[in-house]
């Protein structure tokens, strides 16, 4: 399980890896934590004949808000997005979900631009960027572009991005006051991708829903809003009747795959469960008046 | 850790050194990467070997293409079949059971393929990346052939995996006692299932890994390996390439767990040596994580259909069954295919009285990587089938299970007590294990919490699974099913060398027992020394004439009574020194701490001083009576037929009626592991057992397509459990002497994977005891509940 | 073959070597500057047997290539403690017997070091969640959280 060779170029501005990039064309592929890339490598699923480093692009790291988003640079460990003072403050839900990304040591090294560009269905990041409407922003030689996360996601281990882009920036627009919000996945073993998982915000005033949003991951090729449920779910109470038939709702409309640790069936089943206790969890937040982005 | 000593049975004498928790002293080099394992090792000029695997289950090889892969950067060749075969010769797992087919040994596949992961051709690069790169150029034209992976179609024999054997039936056997089919017939209760355990690996950290370099000028081959059995390789590949032991030395360095894993002959073993004689260099093979999942030999891989009759009372009246062991591929060498499906049918009587037993095993080769040894071999397939029929009889009497086996376990006043399949048990807690784990666990307690927990709608469940072994196997035993091989003796030298040193060499090879320092402990307690006296060498089929290895739970059994042997036939003759060099009576000389004295009088001697009088100062000791000592002595122990390990353990999970996921929340075992030679390390191989023993219930299934096609490669598809899925276990000891074996020493490595995955399933079958479904398949993935608990979906 | 030239800095070593882009750094440790004690386990970032500190972060050696370390600072196992003067986690762990076969243990001990440094594990469930990344076959993990809760008690004094 060594890697198969590969020409190694560092690149030390946007510029620089975009052009590098487009010289070297479809055997390139840009790597910066490598988290889901080397193993890939490792076990001889891809074999770039170049990588271009661009881990070391500054500014690396930056989580700012400005202009009613929080921006973070694509070079932002999950680590630092889970710990990130303004991310817990503005995205409680969006910490939480970084601590459910694999183990400590993958954390610490993977980057939020490598887990959104590797599109894994099951990965965390992307159905946190499918929830709150991020804006990904992406950087080739032919210029700068913005994708809405929610069009991002073109399958599993698939993206918008073309051949020579690279995702420079995530912007989450700031959720209205009063919104609470719920995180939750299985997996058969801590740290594991999940077999099922479900994120969600529901905004409240006067003990009603006023939006309500549910993402939900590892139930098929991309991350799913759940459209139908949250038109269901808003201007309720989320009360057990319409949160029933929410999940019913969101269960038909997804199609997972039968895979070696879960059937479509299961997973199906599982989706439901998992967004049921998200929005239970939400609600609670906002009755608790502790919901995150509650200036 | 605690010491329970039920009334009569005789409560073992513990003086110093044998019942210490005496820190490890393999801990130091292990804790700071100061260890040696096999891939650690450096050898001037080594190459490197990557294996092309098969990439199909069942196919005939019509071509193999190397050219591309010769000319690849950096390697010095490629070989396949014939190029082992021409200095290889054949090998095979014999044994003189009727009905058994030996198949055989197969170093690089010859002609056809039979499991995805065969290796087809070597290639030997100057490093591993290169190899790589060449192996994937080696190009293999198969010709597919029909699917042989299900192990009850493979019966039918329609496909053949040896067609020179005629039949895919590789063994079979029957035990039987009594008029089964009469008592069954008239017993007043029945309960019985189709049960099924699903393939495991014993996946250990370190993968295998091998280093061959044959020393052209003195024609001598060393292997270093990950090996669990040096001596039995050394003897193995003394067959192989017609070599004297004197010239083929096997070493076992440090090893990164095995369980079974590691106690067998591999291709890639024979391949590297061969390499190495051929090449003049020293060649390497580290095996990946994804060779191990797919060429290791795997376990555990059973049907059974099992059916217990009982009275009204709940007595057991009889037992039937019938297992399919599904083998794999090959007959693995030494253990024979028969090894792990034959124990399934031994063994699945259990601790229990029952007067009559028909037991039938039908062992079938399938297109599977073949199945091995594996921490509890067939015993936790057994145990896992008794213990749910034992549950299952207990609901439909009505009866605590708990009850249930208090009336059914064998009592102290019955033994010895002979099974219904000929196993002997010489005598155990089998009740005390019981009493013991229900009163750690605080048993009325919790099925009361339990009761309250199931009102307010929560699965909470608890399951108890008893057992009996046969450890530290002697050869009566041993010889039994006709292996190529005697396991039942173990071999020990004990030297003080000339500088006063103790040294105590041994053939088994430990591989994270710690058996370092146990041995060291009885040693030390045995001569009359302190434990950091004693030097131990181990895992070298050069340190005694003879050996086997560790597996089998036997080490300390076998290797503690060659160590007792020899370290008393030693300090005899250190008496006998010292009677001349203290001019005293024999009978007058004590040794204690390394000093050798007259009882009651100033006069003494050290160790270093009596090894320099002589060895070096020849006028200390006369010339005929130094010709008649020897610091040195060797014994071999052979315990015969070995004796009885029993234990009990309780369970309680919870299952999230929603996502059907499994929670083990307490765990507690009792075992009667006889005399104690070191309590941390015995509570230590409990926890590991029982860790993989909840593994392999609810997580580990190695899985396969219709087709063979192998679909759990990496440590993402197979899952062993990590911290956060094991829960505290609490263990207890009976530390009772074994009335059988030298010591009273009784094996123990294996126990916790044998009760844990009976004692997880019954605990989950009885939390889900309010639904009219059974838990009859291991693992119980929260996929496999959802299918049982929402059969409408 | 293409080699670069990266410096590092090992367990307070600096280390300046030619190497291939595709080298990972669990290689680089082992083979090029001969530092076994960090094992490879599956080399797919699931068992955790091989990994280390980079800057200060428990990072799997495997999937980490060589030629990215370059400028960075790296500790293994063989800068904890030496056999005669084991670091107080490596004492902890040996007097609790939180080691058997020993493979995964330098993983471990790399592992438990960042997660004392970054976690308060005041419950084991906190300590076995932070440990589920690294596996072990022997020890079910038990002497392994007693040692690792004792460390985590004792912190003020140096667990770095």
């Amino acid at each position: 399980m060594k890697p198969p060779a590969f020409k190694y170029v560092a690149a030390g501005s946007v510029e620089e890896a975009t052009a590098r990039l487009a010289e070297y064309g479809d055997d390139a592929r840009p790597i910066a934590g490598g988290q889901s890339l080397v193993p890939m490598m490792n076990f001889r699923l891809v074999s770039p004949a170049v990588l271009v480093d661009i881990r070391r692009i500054a500014p690396p790291d930056a989580i700012e808000e400005a202009d009613g988003h929080v921006r973070v640079g694509a070079l932002t460990r999950h680590r630092a997005l889970e710990t990130s003072p303004l991310v817990r403050e503005r995205f409680p839900v969006l910490a939480a979900a970084m601590g459910h990304v694999a183990h400590l040591a993958i954390r610490n090294r993977g980057t939020i631009g490598g887990s959104l560009c590797h599109a894994d269905p099951a990965a965390e990041l992307p159905a946190l960027a499918v929830l709150l409407d991020a804006r990904i922003h992406t950087a080739s030689c032919s210029g700068e572009r913005i994708v809405e996360a929610g069009s991002f996601f073109e399958g599993a281990l698939w993206t918008a991005l073309e051949d020579g882009e690279i995702v420079t920036r995530i912007d989450f627009p700031l959720l209205r006051p009063g919104t609470g919000w719920g995180f939750r996945e299985f997996a058969r073993r801590h740290g594991d991708f999940a077999l099922a998982g479900a994120a969600a915000t529901v905004t409240g005033s006067a003990g009603r829903a006023v939006e309500v949003r549910i993402a939900l991951f590892g139930v098929g090729e991309t991350p799913v809003r759940a459209t139908a449920a949250e038109a269901l779910l808003t201007g309720t109470g989320l009360e057990p009747d319409a949160v029933a038939a929410a999940v019913d709702a969101l269960r038909n409309a997804i199609d997972p795959d039968d895979d070696l640790h879960a059937s479509a069936e299961y997973r199906r089943h599982l989706a439901g469960v998992m967004a049921e206790r998200a929005l239970g969890d939400a609600w609670a937040r906002v009755g608790a008046g502790a919901g995150g982005g509650a200036a | 850790m605690s010491k329970n000593t039920p009334a009569g049975m005789a409560e073992a004498p513990r003086p110093g050194i044998v019942g210490a928790r005496v820190q490890r002293r393999e801990d130091p080099r292990l804790l700071t990467g100061r260890g040696s394992y096999t891939d650690d090792r450096k050898a001037a000029g080594a190459v490197h070997v990557a294996f092309c695997r098969s990439d199909r289950a069942h196919a005939r090889i019509a071509g193999i293409d190397i050219a591309e892969a010769q000319q690849a950067p950096g390697v010095l060749g490629v070989f396949t079949a014939a190029d082992i075969d021409a200095v290889a010769r054949p090998i095979r797992a014999t044994s003189n059971m009727p009905d058994y087919r030996a198949t055989e040994f197969v170093p690089l596949a010859r002609g056809k393929v039979r499991h995805v992961g065969e290796p087809v051709a070597a290639v030997v690069a100057e490093n591993r990346y290169l190899a790589e790169d060449a192996a994937a150029l080696v190009s293999v034209d198969y010709d597919p052939l029909p699917d042989a992976a299900d192990p009850e179609a493979a019966l039918e024999d329609r496909v053949l995996l040896h067609e020179e054997a005629g039949t895919n039936l590789i063994a079979a056997r029957e035990f039987a006692r009594g008029d089964v089919d009469a008592v069954m017939a008239d017993a007043a209760l029945v309960v019985e299932d189709r049960f099924r355990i699903r393939r495991k690996t014993p996946a250990a950290i370190e993968n295998r890994c091998y280093l061959a370099e044959f020393d052209a000028g003195r024609q001598a081959l060393t292997l270093h390996g990950t090996t669990q059995v040096p001596g039995l390789l050394r003897d193995a590949l003394a067959e192989i390439f017609d070599l004297p032991g004197h010239r083929l030395r096997v070493v076992a360095p440090d090893v990164g767990g095995g369980f079974g894993a590691k106690a067998s002959l591999y291709p890639e073993e024979v391949v590297v040596c061969a390499l190495a004689m051929r090449l003049g260099r020293p060649v390497k093979w580290t095996g990946d994580r994804m060779e191990d999942l797919t060429a290791t030999s795997q376990a555990f891989d059973e049907i059974v259909r099992a059916k217990l009759a009982f009275d009204a009372d709940g007595r057991f009246l009889a037992l039937e069954a019938d297992v399919i062991g599904d083998i794999g591929a090959y007959s693995i060498y030494p253990w024979t295919a028969s090894l792990e499906p034959v124990q399934v049918v031994s063994f699945l009587p259990g601790p229990y009285r029952i007067a009559n037993y028909r037991g039938r095993v039908r062992a079938v080769a399938t297109s599977k990587a073949p199945t091995g040894p594996y921490r509890g071999v067939g015993r936790p397939v057994s145990t896992f089938v008794m213990e749910r029929l034992v549950d299952m009889a207990a609901r439909r009497l009505d009866m605590d299970p708990a009850e249930l086996r208090v009336r059914n376990l064998v009592r102290d006043e019955e033994f010895p007590y002979k099974s219904g399949s000929g196993i002997v048990w010489d005598r155990a807690g089998f009740q005390d294990c019981l009493r013991v784990t229900l009163d750690r666990f605080g048993y009325a307690e919790r099925r009361a919490e339990q009761a309250a927990a199931r009102e307010r709608g929560r699965l909470v469940g608890i399951g108890i699974a008893s057992y009996a072994e046969l450890t530290g196997i002697g050869s009566r035993i041993s010889a039994a099913p006709g292996m190529p091989i005697n396991t039942g003796t173990e071999r020990a030298t004990i030297e003080i060398d000339s500088t006063g040193a103790v040294t105590a060499a041994f053939g088994i090879a430990s591989h994270g027992q710690g058996l370092e320092t146990t041995l060291a402990q009885i040693v030390a307690e045995e001569l009359g020394v302190r434990v950091e006296d004693v030097g131990i060498v181990h895992g070298d089929s050069a340190a005694v004439a003879h050996s086997t290895g560790t597996y089998a739970s036997r080490s300390t059994v076998l290797a503690g009574g060659a160590a007792t042997l020899s370290a008393r036939s030693l300090r005899a003759q250190v008496v006998k020194a010292a009677s001349h060099l203290l001019e005293a009576a024999e009978t007058d000389i004590e040794m204690r701490d390394g000093v050798v004295s007259v009882a009651g009088t100033d006069a003494s001697i050290t160790l270093r001083e009596l090894a320099r009088a002589f060895y070096t100062e020849m006028r200390r000791i006369p010339k005929e009576a130094r010709e008649s000592l020897d610091l040195s002595a060797s014994a071999t122990y052979d315990p015969f037929f070995g004796t009885t390990t029993a234990a009990t353990h309780i369970a309680e999970v919870e299952i999230d009626p929603q996502t059907f996921g499994v929670a083990v929340r307490r765990y507690v075992v009792a075992e009667d592991c006889g005399r104690i030679v070191n309590p941390m390390i015995v509570d230590g191989q409990v926890h590991g057992g029982v860790a993989q023993g909840i593994g392999a219930a609810l997580l580990e299934e190695v899985v396969h397509d219709d087709s063979g096609q192998l679909l759990t490669g990496s440590f993402v598809d197979y899952v062993v459990p990590s911290a956060a899925e094991i829960p505290d276990i609490d263990a207890a000891h009976l530390d009772t002497e074994s009335p059988s074996t030298l010591g009273g020493y009784r094996g123990m490595g294996e126990g916790g994977t044998i009760g844990a995955p009976a004692a997880v399933a019954n605990a989950v079958a009885d939390a889900l005891s309010g639904m009219d479904i059974q838990i009859n398949e291991l693992p119980v993935t929260p996929e496999r509940l959802f299918r049982l608990i929402r059969p409408d979906l | 073959m293409e080699r670069i030239d990266i410096g590092l800095t090992v367990n307070g070593v600096r280390h300046e070597r030619q190497v291939e882009p595709r080298r990972l750094l669990s290689d680089f440790l082992r083979e090029d500057l001969g530092l076994t004690g960090t094992h490879v386990g599956c080399e797919h970032g699931v068992c955790g047997a091989c990994t280390v500190l980079l800057d200060g972060d428990s990072a799997r050696s495997c999937l980490t290539f060589a030629v990215q370390c370059d400028g960075a600072s790296v500790r293994t196992v063989e800068g904890l403690g030496a056999p005669g003067a084991l670091h107080p986690l490596q004492e902890s762990f040996r007097r609790h017997h939180a080691l058997q076969c020993g493979f995964c243990t330098p993983g471990m001990l790399m592992t438990a070091l960042d997660l004392l440094a970054k976690y308060p594990l005041a419950t084991d469930d906190e300590i076995r969640e932070g440990l589920s990344g690294n596996l072990c076959r022997c020890t079910g993990y038990v002497n392994i959280v007693n040692a690792i809760r004792e460390t985590a008690a004792a912190r003020g004094d140096d667990t770095g």
